[in-house]
């Protein structure tokens, strides 16, 4: 075994050293270039989930929600329960937040919408859209007949440069009024307009808590306690430390929130990832088998001649595929370098996506994955055309 | 050494049967440098290939090297010519890629020899085929002759029980082919190699201690004579 290794090796080196230079370079370009394809495109989707998973957190959700108990419509004593999940070791804030359904209406134009009432120093704590106002400012926990709200929802005059519906272009001192679905109709004068990027924020309007509980007359009831904790990551240990603690309501995970529509995102590009993988492999595939099939062709009596002298055609098919697996890891080598220029470039200048800018994410099991599957098809890819090639009677391939 | 009866070949050209031999026998002792001579397409090339398993005959009994060798499996036999035959081909047949050097332990290291075993053993045979000082020249760089001798010490460093030869002086003008013979000549006659050569130049009968005659795939005769590395015939370089 190790003894024809020895040969399959001897043959294979001296055939890459003094064999042709021009197709070895071009060969090892090409498998860079699939190596880079392999893993560049996994590497934007591993960022998209990233974007998308950090603002779930930072605007949507927090790490936790606490939900109504099955059955109930809403927490009814929102206060006791805050200050007791407060409490609770590793949790940095809780945010109650009351929801009511209504129509949002600004110079003729209306829109159905949630309206969320915040405790603003709370919600401050535990999301981060305070801190994404691009124009006025954000509520005050005193505030009564004023709003804050998204982007998407202000919009432009211009309805062309809007990706959703709009209220066509509302500007910070402009009122919106909001038709309550218990039939109570507020004026609000719009404090400010955030942007966060985050496509179901961007969309909502808020007003303050106790604004809300006027509306409808509940007080100290919330639609959800969104919970800061103070790691990232331990959701479920969270959770079941949340209930440990007592807590009666259902508690879900920003992961569980979320899980539909990241579900989508990651299905969609994992049918275009493997469809790019599939073609990547088939390049491979097809350049070595090419290579080697005209390598061996035109050494059929070289090969003739080694089997003449009493080299085992199998030694022969070894020095091959050694040679395609050296060929491999050059290669493999020469796209990672090719690929952290590429990582480095989109780091200094990331791709704008619709929700925020999208950092490379190149992940390890899947730069071991493409490694090892241009390994295993170029292989395969050198082995057949070989064999093929070594199989033959020893006076034909002499002959030429 | 070798024992062929009524070896037969017979090659199938779509509807046309093409017998390259038609039975032949003959045996061959240690130590001789035997002569298959005959005009073109007398069937030479064809019994050599059989004598040096490269091909197998459509009929017949061959024994080498005590060895029923008819009888082996493709590896057994791919075994038996790296360890116990060496064989020239009339194109020299050298691995391009290799350096004469390499192309000489090339079936040395296939063999499992140390490395240190088979440079020694390389140089050794290089120097005795007077290509000491072209060891690292690549096939592009050395004439035929040089070749042809290259090709020679290759088919010599497993030590061979036989050595086959088919037309190695084919493509080389005659000074160069006496070199050739007369190499061959010494290496019977100073290491007692058992030799097989093909050859139809007349001039080169004089080499070959018995010659086997071929004719349209027969043997024709055979005639023990004397011969160049016997000494009774002038005309060898002299070592
Ligand atoms: N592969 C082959 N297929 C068909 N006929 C062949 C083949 N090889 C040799 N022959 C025929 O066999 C006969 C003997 O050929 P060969 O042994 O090459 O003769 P020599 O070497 O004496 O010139 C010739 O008639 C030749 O045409
Ligand atoms: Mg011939």
């Amino acid at each position: 075994m190790f003894e024809g290794l020895r040969v399959s090796a001897f043959l294979a080196g001296k055939a890459l050293q003094r064999g042709n230079k021009g197709t070895l370079v071009l060969t090892v370009m090409i498998i860079a270039l699939v190596f880079v394809n392999l893993v560049f495109l996994p590497s934007i989707v591993a960022g998209v989930v990233v974007l998308f998973n950090q603002q779930s957190v930072n605007y949507n959700y927090g790490n936790l929600i606490v939900e109504p108990r099955e059955n109930e419509q809403a927490i009814t004593d929102a206060g006791v329960l805050t200050r007791r999940i407060e409490r609770i070791p590793g949790v940095l804030a809780v945010s109650p937040r009351l929801t009511a359904g209504g129509t949002v209406t600004f110079q003729g134009t209306s829109l159905a919408r949630s309206v969320i009432g915040i405790v603003p120093s709370e919600e401050r704590r535990v999301t981060l859209t305070a801190t994404r106002m691009i124009e006025g400012e954000y509520l005050s926990d005193g505030d009564t007949g004023a709003t804050v709200i998204g982007k998407t929802i202000a919009g432009n005059e211009d309805p062309r440069l809007d990706t959703q519906d709009s209220l066509g272009g509302v500007r910070v001192g402009d009122s919106i009024t909001v038709t309550y679905t218990n039939g109570v109709v507020r004026r609000y004068l719009v404090k400010g307009i955030f942007q966060t990027d985050s496509f179901s924020t961007d969309a909502s309007v808020f007003v303050t808590r106790s604004e809300l509980e006027q509306v409808t007359g509940r007080s100290d009831w919330a639609s959800q306690l969104l919970v800061r904790t103070r790691t990232d990551g331990d959701e479920e240990a969270f959770r079941l430390r949340l209930y440990s603690y007592g807590v009666q309501e259902t508690v879900k995970t920003w992961q569980e929130k979320s899980r539909g529509i990241i579900g989508d995102v990651t299905n969609s590009f994992a049918i275009i990832n493997l469809i790019s993988t599939v073609v990547s492999l088939v390049i491979a595939v097809v350049v070595i088998f090419i290579v080697v099939f005209i390598n061996t062709v035109n050494r059929r009596r070289q090969i003739g001649i080694l089997k003449a002298i009493g080299i085992e055609p199998r030694l022969i098919v070894h020095s091959y595929v050694l040679q395609v697996l050296v060929i491999c890891a050059v290669g493999a080598v020469a796209g990672l370098l090719l690929l952290s220029g590429v990582v480095q470039y989109l780091t200094l200048y990331p791709l704008r996506f619709p929700g925020g800018p999208v950092l490379p994410v190149v992940e390890l099991l899947q730069v071991v994955q493409s490694v090892a599957s241009l390994f295993v098809v170029s292989a395969i890819a050198g082995y057949v055309p070989a064999w093929k090639v070594a199989g033959e009677e020893i006076l034909e391939a002499i002959r030429g | 050494m070798i024992t062929a009866e009524g070896l037969t070949r017979i090659y199938h050209m779509g509807a046309v049967d093409v017998r390259a031999l038609g039975g032949v026998s003959f045996a061959i002792e240690r130590g001789e440098f035997v002569g298959i001579m005959g005009s073109s397409g007398s069937g030479k090339s064809t019994l050599l290939h059989i004598l040096g398993l490269l091909d197998q005959p459509t009929a017949g009994r061959l024994e080498v090297d005590g060895v029923n060798v008819l009888g082996l499996s493709d590896r057994e036999r791919t075994r038996f010519r790296l360890e116990r035959l060496g064989y020239v081909f009339q194109d020299y047949a050298l691995i391009s890629e290799l350096t004469a050097l390499e192309n000489i332990y090339l079936s040395s290291l296939v063999r499992g020899a140390s490395r240190d075993e088979y440079l020694r053993t390389a140089r050794e045979i290089l120097d005795e085929v007077g290509l000491g000082d072209r060891a690292d020249h690549q096939q592009y760089e050395l004439s035929g002759g040089e070749q042809q001798r290259v090709a020679i010490a290759r088919a010599l460093v497993n030590r061979p029980a036989i050595v086959f030869a088919d037309e190695p002086c084919a493509n080389l003008d005659s000074a160069t082919s006496k070199t050739i013979l007369d190499l061959f000549a010494r290496l019977n006659r100073e290491l007692g190699q058992t030799i097989v050569m093909v050859s139809h130049e007349d001039w080169h009968r004089r080499y070959f201690c018995r010659v086997i005659n071929l004719k349209d795939g027969l043997v024709e005769g055979t005639e023990e004579q004397a011969c160049v590395s016997h000494g009774d015939v002038p005309g060898g370089t002299k070592s």
